[in-house]
């Protein structure tokens, strides 16, 4: 009986969650010219004119790049701070992940507007994607930093200690040892960053410089005048973007964590 | 092969000694304990030989070389810890195989050499296994093989059988030895179990709050305890006052106790009538018919299977503890007679 009930409830809770990306992936299949569900017969019509569309196009090519830049970035600095944090920190150590994670705590408007205000007093502006990239940094870097302390907690420092009286040098330590056992944090940690940097919209919005508009901002722009199926067109590709970034992470890089 | 001195070693942590002051030498291919309590200064001392804790002060010497400025990478030693410290990562083969290639050894000399510990720590045929897959006394063969595989000029083992049962722990103590005997390496164990010390090392060093209480060989440790700290921490003890009945410049003393008087060795004069403790172990002691010995009545008996513990009291009221094989039973409130062999009592501060 109360097996019944959990089943039913969790059906309902994956109902809750995925219902609205059925909706949206079934409506880009629509025959018709308007954006409604069901569809009005089945059609590839609006892919087409989504993919002939040079403006999404630009759009989808501006949102990768600076998802992929700001993860690189983002990963760098992260794994680099949650070493810190994790190995070396000692007094300040709350502080540190308190800074760390500070931009979660923050309204993403707040960051936006800060950091507007910030690269036009020093000169830098919005003209380039200097400044976008910079917000897309500073949002994604918490997730790194969370992960890969994570993946940095459950290092023994044995291991390293062990290497180094085998007779390997701190580089070695870190490639060989330190490395393969962190792997699934930074690699967690990056596929979050870019999944999210791939989904911001504040921050791109106020910091994004002409003609580099990135999918979420185009696809508002657009439903502000249109309502085509052509809208859900770009977003169920941009569902399955993200799909493919995890999914091929996770085959080429492996996430599963080494059981001892 | 490889002789270590250590001189005046010395480890502060903000005003605190950890380790204050401590020498030893330790002989080419010696077995050495440091015995004591946490906190003692022992694994602290081992970290500094290793190199992985900074020296505050003194010297460390493999072959009258100064080695406290070399990293631990460069000191070559093989190390093996508590919780083993496998690469998770890593199977059997590549564990053993690290510290040959941070040597830059070449490859088949590499698999003749890592197949030859692979046969002395018994896991031929373990290679391909990764650590998870093993016994935890199978990983702690494997750390060994790995500390021994790079031929290192010392061994350091930091409790490595802490984390095993008491059986395997047994087993443990007698294939280290042997296995150090036969390669005949340098040791260090650290450790805070004296039947584990007693039993493995050549020497064992007694430590307590950072300094040395003793270094002598296994025997002199137990029998020949140089005060009441180290009578105690290595096994139980029984204290026997007696008042000094004469001197003696030629190393002998006689001292007055409830067991009559016993002549035992003392490297110091005592004026008669200075009053001073004798150490008896409990093992030491003979219960018999009264008569023999001093009188006591048995106060109570634990039965531990292959011997049997007494509380006595003995007239005068000491209480003491013995053990005996069970083949003698005495019931509680029995009045027995309690001997021991004059050469079984020891006086405590006699070396100094």
């Amino acid at each position: 009986m109360s097996r019944k009930v959990l089943t039913v409830y969790c059906l309902l809770v994956y109902a809750f969650l995925l219902a609205p990306i059925l909706v949206v992936v079934g409506a880009s299949f629509n025959a018709g010219s308007f954006l409604t569900f069901p569809p009005q017969g089945l059609s590839l019509r609006w892919y087409v004119t989504f993919f002939n569309n040079e403006v999404f196009m630009r759009a989808i090519r501006t949102s990768l790049w600076v998802a992929a830049v700001s993860t690189v970035i983002s990963t760098l600095i992260g794994t680099a701070a949650a070493l810190y944090y994790v190995q070396h920190a000692g007094r300040g150590k709350e502080a540190i992940r308190i800074a760390m994670l500070s931009p979660l705590l923050l309204p993403e408007v707040l960051t936006a507007i800060s950091l507007l205000f910030f690269v036009y007093s020093v000169g830098i502006g919005t003209q380039t994607m200097f400044a976008m990239i910079v917000g897309h940094v500073l949002i994604t870097l918490p997730f790194v930093f969370i992960n890969v302390s994570a993946s940095l907690e459950t290092f023994d420092p044995a291991w390293d200690m062990a290497a180094r009286s085998l007779g390997a040098g701190r580089f070695t330590r870190f490639r060989r040892i330190m490395l393969p056992l962190i792997k699934p944090g930074v690699i967690g940690g990056a596929l979050f960053a870019f999944i999210i940097s791939f989904d911001i919209f504040t921050i791109s919005f106020m910091l994004k410089g002409i003609g580099t508009s990135t999918l979420p901002i185009q696809l508002f722009d657009y439903l502000r005048t249109n309502f085509t199926p052509e809208a859900a067109a770009v977003s169920t590709v941009s569902i399955v973007l993200t799909l493919v970034v995890v999914i091929v992470s996770e085959k080429v890089l492996g996430l599963r964590i080494h059981r001892f | 092969m490889t002789e270590v001195s250590i001189e005046k070693l010395t480890k502060t942590f903000g005003s605190a000694r950890a380790v204050d002051g401590i020498s030893v030498r330790i002989a080419n291919g010696e077995f050495i304990s440091l015995l004591g309590p946490s906190g003692c200064g022992k694994t602290t001392t081992l970290k500094m030989i290793a190199g992985f804790e900074d020296v505050s002060g003194g010297a460390i010497r493999f072959d009258g070389q100064d080695v406290v400025n070399v990293p631990a990478e460069k000191r070559d030693i093989g190390m093996v810890f508590q919780n083993y410290a496998l690469f998770p990562h890593m199977t059997v083969e590549q564990n053993l195989a690290f510290g040959l290639e941070m040597r830059k050894v070449a490859k088949p000399e590499m698999r003749s050499r890592i197949s030859r510990v692979l046969e002395m720590v018994q896991l031929t045929g373990y290679a391909e296994r990764y650590p998870r897959q093993l016994s935890g006394g199978q990983q702690q063969r494997v750390a060994l093989g790995r500390a021994l595989v790079i031929e290192p000029k010392i061994l350091l083992l930091d409790e490595p059988l802490a984390n095993l049962d008491a059986k395997l722990r047994e087993e443990m103590r007698v294939f280290i030895r042997d296995l150090q005997r036969r390669v005949g390496i340098t040791t260090v164990y650290v450790t805070h179990d004296q039947a584990e010390a007693m039993t493995m090392s050549d020497r064992v060093v007694v430590m307590f709050g950072g300094r040395i209480a003793q270094i002598g060989v296994p025997a002199d440790i137990y029998e020949r305890p140089e005060n009441l700290d180290v009578a105690q921490f290595v096994g139980q003890v029984n204290l026997v006052k007696g008042t000094v009945r004469e001197g003696g410049s030629d190393g002998r003393c006689a001292v007055e106790t409830t067991f009559g008087v016993i002549e035992v060795h003392s490297a110091r004069m005592h004026a008669p009538g200075t009053a001073v403790t004798l150490t008896l172990r409990p093992e030491a002691i003979e219960l018999g018919a009264p008569g023999k010995g001093a009188k006591g009545t048995v106060l109570s008996s634990y039965y531990s299977g292959s011997l049997i513990d007494y509380r006595i009291e003995l007239e005068g009221g000491d209480i003491i503890h013995t053990q005996a094989f069970p083949h003698n039973r005495f019931a509680d409130k029995e009045r027995v007679g309690v001997y021991a062999p004059a050469d079984r009592f020891w006086l405590l501060g006699a070396a100094a």
